[in-house]
């Protein structure tokens, strides 16, 4: 159970607090496990009552909570909510802030401890934070602590990550900030090093000997739907590679940690990013795919092409797909590829990773085992979260038939409960002081020095490799599959 | 206007970007009283929304063998509105220890109107991952075909016996899967309806005494059902593959052969009531095999003569020919084909 505390949510009329941030709140509460005296103020601009935020919340948590809602329990969930109305800019909001919150230490016994959220944007994020230092917010009493959660896009690439990070250290130490990567608050994710490390038949297994590649793919039907204006300016690769699909990329390829501390964990996943093979412009040309949907059908209905959404340029040469085949340079991964894919519009959604193995040597059977396929391990971190294991199996007969079969593990059936959601883990880690799931300032510019490499290559190359079309509901443009048939693979089926 | 169907029996209807919410919420429910298992993606189209009820019958008898998940499409052209409609539904057995009910999901589609294109991406985005998709095709393939389908489909199941010009769909098919690129393998239940007297005339020669009748084969006399023909060719492609002899020509419903010996042999195909083949005498100078099906049993009555009045009598199994014994035997052997690929190649030159 986490110490009592005052959450501070930054934008707190942004979509995030009504479809996530509370009803997370409120399903830890309905789980047991939010202390009694914690209490959540929420900082925006807009005109709001107590009364009337609590009300438009009590909403939200109908519609987005996982449990529902009960009343009796909103109700004394409720008490502890709180709105504050003032401009991000405005100095004597802050002023008033820290005396609310010494208020609330009074009234509600949160004992000083406080965790600003900075659900904004990133633009807004200097300015809030000068001023939380301006009135001493940032700085806990003895005893007490202040710790800062940062919604991403951090940076939209390293010399812009690398003044952000700065801009928050120089108001809160490294070990008060808190990145959030809401994949690393999924139960999969978690489980990755469960998984590979408190079971002994895997990890002897784990390494360029036996695993012939890795493919994480993370899918979606939708377009950008509202979001024009902000992904054309960060794109499929920004968008999710350099913070979702690497973080999944490190879990994966990382090695066992010394032991289960924050540090210790990102220490090691620090080593797969830097030893990620840098990209020329050539082997972007080769290695990497980018594309954006043209119109097509999604689920049977005809959908628009990506330039003739709404605010995107009709001429735009944003990518709303990627496929890049990534090396980790290291002895355990030498010559194992990771093929990661990203896009939008794509047929079915999902977020998994495939450890593909070798094929076994089919002499035995006197078959070239290819056919049948090889075994596959697939982490599926969203939607229904599970592991799956294909195996070979003798087909009951007089004849030798070697068919595949599938293991399945699914955490809803299984468990016979329902996974949290990742920001309701993710709050309650922070306000335990856990930083082992949020993202380390070396690990988010190390990412973005890999990924800025790519993007050079597309937008600083005279000659840039092209961008892909393909129709909205395929799997992606012809190229993609070409990057991998061209190494006698093939995307596996979602 | 929609097409009319017995929806009942498709099970609970679905909006399309539901399906995978919806099953779980299906197997949530059951609560874990049964077990959901799958081998493989069944897939199977038909035309016209009536193929659908027939289908789901079908597929119900299939799963109590095969555990599968099965994704039913139905395509009317006929409705002006362009609309797809989606159902799902388990079909449930007793496991043979009587104690655990095994369950296979079904999703069944209706494609109306104008939305045949959109079938490949609606059936790829219901797949149980990481299993061979099996596919089913009923009737003839339309032109041009939607090269795309091919894509993902492991094996192609059909029935060259309903085709009305089974040279021209061949040619089709063959086109499209060379341009989609694909490595699927054909599966031709015409080719399945032939096992068992296949398999019974292989069987005779295992006897190595029996060898020397095919090396002196003169004629082979194929009797089949009046809309069987391509059967019967099936057949004798697969004689003729087998005992590696070349076509010479065709004379009405007489194939000459030579053998690489240099041999003349005479095939003969005799339309007939009754099975689809009922009857199929391989003779030499000095011998015989005759391999006859009993016309309402369940066995091949085989009777080979030998020189010196040497007579013997064997009785075979026949297996059945009903659709989804032919399916069942199908998704239960497997191989490449090779044989049938080969015995196809000289059915094709006689269509």
């Amino acid at each position: 159970m986490p110490q009592p505390c005052t959450v501070v949510i930054f934008g707190a009329s942004g979509d995030l607090t009504y479809r996530k941030l509370i009803p997370a709140l409120y399903n830890i509460a309905a789980d047991g496990d939010l202390p009694a005296a914690l209490s959540v103020v929420g900082f925006a601009r807009r005109e709001k009552t107590d009364e009337g935020f609590r009300q438009e919340l009590r909403e939200a948590v109908g519609k987005f909570s996982r449990q529902g809602l009960n009343a009796e329990l909103w109700e004394s969930f409720e008490d502890r909510i709180f709105y504050h109305r003032s401009e991000f800019s405005d100095l004597e909001g802050y002023q008033r802030l820290a005396e609310r919150l010494e208020e609330l230490d009074q009234d509600r016994n949160t004992q000083g401890n406080r965790l600003f959220y900075l659900s904004v944007a990133p633009s807004e994020f200097g300015g809030i934070l000068e001023k939380l230092a301006a009135v001493g917010l940032n700085k806990a009493k003895e005893g007490s602590w202040a710790r800062v959660i940062v919604e991403k896009p951090f940076g939209t690439d390293l010399p812009s990550a690398e003044s952000l990070n700065q801009v928050v250290n120089d108001v809160f130490r490294e070990k008060d900030t808190y990145r959030i990567d809401h994949y690393l608050g999924k139960e999969t994710a978690q489980n990755i090093m469960v998984l590979r490390f408190a079971n002994s038949i895997f990890e002897p297994l784990w390494n360029h000997r036996y695993i012939d590649h890795i493919q994480i793919t993370a899918a979606e039907p939708l377009g950008v739907e509202a979001r024009g204006p902000y992904y054309e300016s960060s794109g499929a690769l920004r968008d999710m590679v350099q913070n979702h699909l690497l973080q999944l990329l490190c879990l994966v390829a990382m090695e066992p940690p010394t032991d289960l501390t924050a540090d210790s964990v990102r220490d090691e996943k620090v080593k797969v990013v830097r030893a990620l093979r840098a990209m020329t412009p050539e082997d972007v040309a080769h290695d990497v795919v980018r594309g954006q949907y043209a119109a097509g059908s999604i689920n049977g209905k005809e959908v628009l092409a990506y330039r003739a959404e709404d605010r995107v340029d009709p001429q735009s040469m944003t990518e709303t797909y990627v496929a890049l085949k990534v090396h980790v340079d290291n002895w355990r991964w030498a010559d194992v590829p990771f093929y990661v894919r990203v896009g939008k519009r794509l047929p079915k959604g999902g977020t998994e990773i495939a450890i593909q193995f070798k094929n076994a040597p089919g002499v035995l059977f006197n078959k070239d085992t290819s056919a049948v396929g090889p075994n596959v391990l697939v982490i599926r971190i969203q939607p229904d979260e599970g592991i799956s294991l294909r195996i070979q199996a003798k087909r009951p007969g007089a004849s030798l038939r070697v068919e595949p079969v599938k293991m399945d593990f699914h955490y809803g059936t299984s468990f016979g409960k329902a996974s949290p959601e990742a920001y309701e883990r993710l709050l309650l880690d922070a306000m335990s002081g856990d930083a082992t799931l949020f993202a380390r300032r070396d690990e988010v510019e190390g990412a973005w020095k890999f990924i800025d490499l790519i993007e050079q290559a597309w937008h600083q190359n005279p000659k840039p490799p092209a961008l892909c079309p393909y129709p909205a509901g395929s799997w992606g443009p012809p190229e993609a599959d070409a990057l991998l048939e061209r190494d006698g693979r093939a995307w596996r089926r979602m | 206007m929609s097409a009319t169907i017995d929806s009942a029996a498709l099970g609970i209807p679905v909006e399309l970007g539901q399906i995978g919410r919806e099953l779980k919420k299906l197997w949530e429910r059951d609560g874990g009283v049964s077990t959901r298992a799958s081998l493989i993606n069944f897939a199977v189209y038909g035309e016209g929304a009536g193929s659908m009820d027939a289908n789901t019958q079908l597929l119900m008898e299939l799963t109590r063998h095969h555990a599968c998940r099965a994704l039913l499409v139905g395509y009317a052209p006929e409705p002006p509105q362009p609309q797809i409609r989606a159902w799902i539904n388990a079909h449930c057995h007793l496991s043979r220890a009587g104690a655990k009910q095994i369950c296979c999901e079904q999703i069944s589609f209706l494609f109306e109107g104008d939305t045949s294109r959109r079938i490949a991406n609606i059936l790829f985005s219901n797949l149980d991952s990481d299993l061979p998709l099996y596919l089913w095709w009923q009737g003839e393939f339309p032109e041009p075909i939607d090269d795309q389908l091919w894509a993902w489909v492991d094996r192609l199941i059909f029935d060259s016996q309903s085709w009305q010009n089974p040279k021209a769909q061949f040619a089709l098919l063959k086109e499209s899967i060379r341009r989609s690129r694909s490595r699927l393998i054909l599966c031709d239940l015409n080719w399945t309806r032939s096992l068992h007297i296949r398999q019974a005339i292989a069987q005779m020669f295992d006897h190595a005494e029996n060898l020397a009748m095919l090396r002196e084969l003169e004629t082979v006399s194929i009797l089949h059902a009046p809309g069987y023909e391509t059967t019967a060719l099936l057949l004798a492609g697969w004689l003729a593959g087998q005992l590696r002899l070349q076509l010479q020509e065709r004379a009405d419903a007489t194939l000459c052969f030579q053998s690489p010996e240099g041999n003349k042999i005479a095939f003969q195909l005799h339309p007939t009531d009754g099975r689809s083949i009922s009857r199929c005498e391989l003779r030499s100078r000095t011998s015989s095999l005759r391999v006859e099906r009993d016309s309402d049993g369940d066995f091949f009555r085989v009777e080979v003569h030998l020189p010196g009045d040497r007579i013997y009598h064997h009785l075979l199994p026949a297996g059945s020919n009903s659709t989804a014994s032919l399916l069942l035997e199908e998704i239960g052997g497997g191989g490449r084909h090779r044989v049938y690929l080969k015995a196809l190649g000289i059915a094709e030159s006689l269509l």
